[in-house]
């Protein structure tokens, strides 16, 4: 099992709370027995910046702005399989929330109307513009495997994880499966 | 009746000719995916999940709205047919804002989620729409928020075919389709919701919601306790959820024989969803103030301010809502106390003379092609009765006729509506021809008809009829158990003020139980403040703080209903059960262990 070259595995946290990596981080022990079959390139939690060719791309969060339309296209370029971690990225689901709103009146509410907020204005450099709307990765990119749940616990994780490295399509049942 | 035989899934079975495949699949056990069908109410064939395939018709068609047809091969379940339902659900979780993390039906209440799970959903293919659907928050105890809607109707035909009411129906067309109160107005400024939360009951998703129940917990994870509802003598049974000793949400018992799951805005929400101030402790009044005492300073207090009283010097006053297993234990210490009495609604006391049951009284209006209320009023106070005479006359064309004191919604159903004066024999000329060859009437009579107009008008109304097909007669008190507790032997007053000048009363015990306004009820004759004002002692036990207990030298806290234990009778004469749900808060006792030690 040494002798095999570990799978190789990106993660990117666009939309999201990072709730579905912090939940990643629950698998605890397992995520030693993960290691030895995975190992991790460019992630928030490696902070590797720059993503290498990889076996697997996951992807917590839904596609808010033109950023993170840019980091998932690319991982889906670098990646042979992509997973969709968690509802933002497969729903929308919170960020979603927004798109019943005009994005002028987003933007006015978070960075002037902020009862906080003193002469504020909509910051138009450093910050990557705004979508119109938040979107499910699947809008954008094809997905290869889900792992829904909001955030997804670190058994539906480990069950979604494992199945792809034993190179099969998770499949969800009542008893595996959470949307929230 | 026409019995047919169908293969469904390989097996064969049998039904009746009018049943739908659905039912006779669910008759045979098998279990064929649903959304918007609903047992109680007529099929609407409009979410697809229900669709199976039938020998020699080429498109799958909705089994709960085609009836099944002789011989016929009908396959329920397949990978096309499985397909098809996947692509329902995710047009159904696309189509609107499903955000199951911040909708209070999460955790297994919504039946979405679950047909999701069911069939493994984990990402839609088709476009979410995200749509823009105002949220209505401006019902008193319900919630709308078309977000969640899957316009199912299951809301729209419970209204429409239980309540009767048809307040709500779709508006709009297409993807801009949508549930809509009244005219498209809002559950707020509704003149027709009842507030029956019937809707609630039969919404599949978080839609239509609860306000006092959102985000208090999963009712599948709580604690379910049947019982009956003890505020009016309907006896309707709840299902009362609840975790931590709360109450999270009371819904009706679709296997009570009495409302089949049905139940009235007392029953489902003014329980529990109106803020009441409990009594959770004894009190004595110690220099004109009361202050808290344990229970036995309480009752020692009480025994010492009337040991001294003869007998008829002392009266117990008990509400009508005490249970059977009340009564019986008064019975035992009645030698000690004067009088007992119960207070009852005005002109209830006649009604409780030769207690009168209706058997069946339910079933007798279900079949009814005439209902006459004489001096009731069912669509204040026994909400699942006027359910019952509105689906007869909006649904079924029973002729009805309303002689009654107070105008409700459904003078809007009536053949003949008119208040209970001065009635003229052009008038009922009018009522026998309306009544005209009626062959299953039935008189609703209530307290009011006890009254010297209501009396005459009863002689006339059953003159009318031939002797052999007179209607059924049903009595409908507003107190909850007083018929029981007549019967044994209670004496009932719905004249106070008299009732205590009749004898040298000069302590009071007033056992309000855990009526609604705390017993303050009975201040409504004024001349009762003035004596209670006079009483040398007055204990009062009740649940709740009102006006009462400031009258009041002892206070005894008592249980409420979802704490209570023992049956009551309720009209039709059916010994019905109430169960604790909760323990009791505070120190509040059930009336009568503290009656037995003070008094017998």
């Amino acid at each position: 099992m040494s002798d095999q070259p570990k799978v190789k595995v990106a993660t990117v946290w666009l939309g999201g709370c990072s709730g579905c990596h912090m939940s990643f981080l629950d698998l605890d022990e397992r995520l030693v027995d993960l290691f030895k079959l995975v190992e991790l390139t460019s992630s928030p939690i490696t902070d590797l910046k720059e993503i290498p060719p990889v076996d697997v791309g996951i992807v917590e969060g839904a596609v808010c702005n033109e950023e993170n339309a840019h980091v998932l296209k690319t991982l889906r370029k670098q990646s042979k399989i992509l997973v969709a971690l968690g509802d933002c990225a497969i729903t929308g689901n919170v960020p979603a929330l927004r798109n019943q709103k005009d994005l002028g009146e987003v933007l006015a509410r978070g960075y002037i109307e902020t009862e906080s907020t003193c002469a504020g204005e909509v910051p138009n450099e450093v910050v990557p513009p705004l979508c119109a709307k938040v979107r499910p990765i699947q809008e954008f990119v094809k997905v290869d495997a889900f792992i829904p749940g909001c955030p997804p616990d670190a058994d539906a994780i480990w069950y979604g994880l494992t199945e792809l490295l034993a190179g099969r399509k998770p499949q969800w049942n009542p008893s595996n499966v959470r949307y929230d | 009746m026409k019995t047919l035989t169908l293969t469904i899934d390989g097996k064969t079975c049998a039904g009746a000719a009018g049943q739908t495949i659905l039912e006779i699949a669910q008759a045979n056990g098998i279990e064929i995916p649903t959304l918007c069908f609903m047992k109680e109410v007529s099929p609407w064939g409009g979410c697809r999940m229900c669709i199976v395939e039938v020998g020699g018709i080429p498109k799958p068609i909705p089994s709960c709205a085609t009836p099944a047809t002789d011989g016929s091969v009908v396959v329920t379940k397949n990978e096309r047919l499985d397909h098809l339902r996947k692509l329902t659900l995710e047009l159904l979780f696309s189509e609107r804002n499903h955000i199951c993390p911040i909708c209070p039906m999460n955790k297994g209440d919504c039946e979405l989620q679950m047909s999701g799970y069911k069939f493994g959903i984990d990402g839609i293919r088709y476009p979410y729409l995200y749509p823009a659907f105002p949220v209505d928050l401006s019902g008193k105890y319900l919630g709308l928020d078309h977000n969640r809607c899957i316009l199912c109707t299951r809301c729209v035909r419970v209204c429409d075919e239980i309540e009767g009411a048809h307040t709500l129906d779709l508006g709009n067309r297409g993807v801009k389709s949508q549930i809509i109160v009244d005219l498209n107005t809002t559950f707020g400024a509704s003149t027709t919701c009842t507030n029956c939360g019937a809707c609630v009951s039969a919404c599949p998703t978080g839609a239509l919601f609860d306000k006092d129940a959102a985000f208090h917990g999963a009712l599948k994870k709580c604690v379910q306790v049947r019982t009956t509802c003890a505020e009016c003598p309907v006896g309707c049974g709840l299902v009362v959820y609840t975790t931590d000793n709360r109450v999270v949400d009371v819904f009706g018992d679709q296997d009570s024989p009495v409302n089949r799951g049905h139940l009235c805005v007392r029953g489902r929400y003014e329980t529990w969803a109106v803020p009441r101030e409990r009594l959770l402790e004894p009190m004595i009044r110690t220099k004109g103030k009361l202050a808290p005492a344990p229970w036995e300073e309480a009752i020692a207090a009480i025994r010492a301010a009337t040991a001294r009283l003869a007998p008829r010097e002392k009266s117990l006053l008990v509400s009508g809502r005490l249970t059977n297993e009340a009564a019986r234990i008064l019975a035992k210490f009645r030698s000690g106390i004067g009088r007992v009495g119960m207070y009852v609604a005005q002109n209830e006391a006649a009604m409780c003379g030769e207690p009168d049951f209706a058997p069946e009284a339910f079933a007798r209006i279900d079949e009814a092609d005439a209902v006459i209320l004489l001096g009731a009023d069912p669509a204040r106070l026994q909400g699942v009765v006027a359910a019952r005479i509105r689906v007869a006359a909006r649904k079924r064309g029973a002729k009805l006729v309303l002689l009654n004191v107070r105008p409700s919604d459904l003078d809007a159903h009536a053949d003949i509506s008119s208040r209970m004066i001065g009635f003229e024999s052009a008038f009922w000329k009018r009522v026998a021809e309306v009544l005209r060859g009626c062959r299953r009437p039935v008189l609703v009579y209530g307290p009011h008809a006890m009254t010297s107009p209501g009396i005459a008008a009863m002689e006339q109304l059953l003159a009318i009829f031939e002797p052999d097909c007179g209607p059924t007669v049903v009595a409908l008190p507003s107190t909850t158990n007083a018929l029981a507790l007549a019967a044994a032997g209670i004496e009932a007053v719905d004249n106070l003020s008299h009732w205590l000048t009749t004898a040298p009363v000069r302590a009071l015990h007033v056992c309000a139980a855990d009526e609604p306004t705390g017993g303050a009820g009975i201040l409504h004759d004024r001349a009762v403040a003035g004596l209670l004002h006079s009483m040398e002692f007055l204990v009062v036990q009740a649940a709740y703080v009102s006006r009462l207990t400031e009258f009041a030298d002892v206070l005894l806290p008592t249980t409420v209903w979802s704490e209570r234990d023992g049956t009551i009778t309720n009209f039709e004469g059916r010994v019905l059960p109430l169960r604790p749900a909760l323990t009791p808060r505070g120190q509040a006792r059930e009336e009568l262990h503290a009656l037995e030690s003070i008094y017998a």
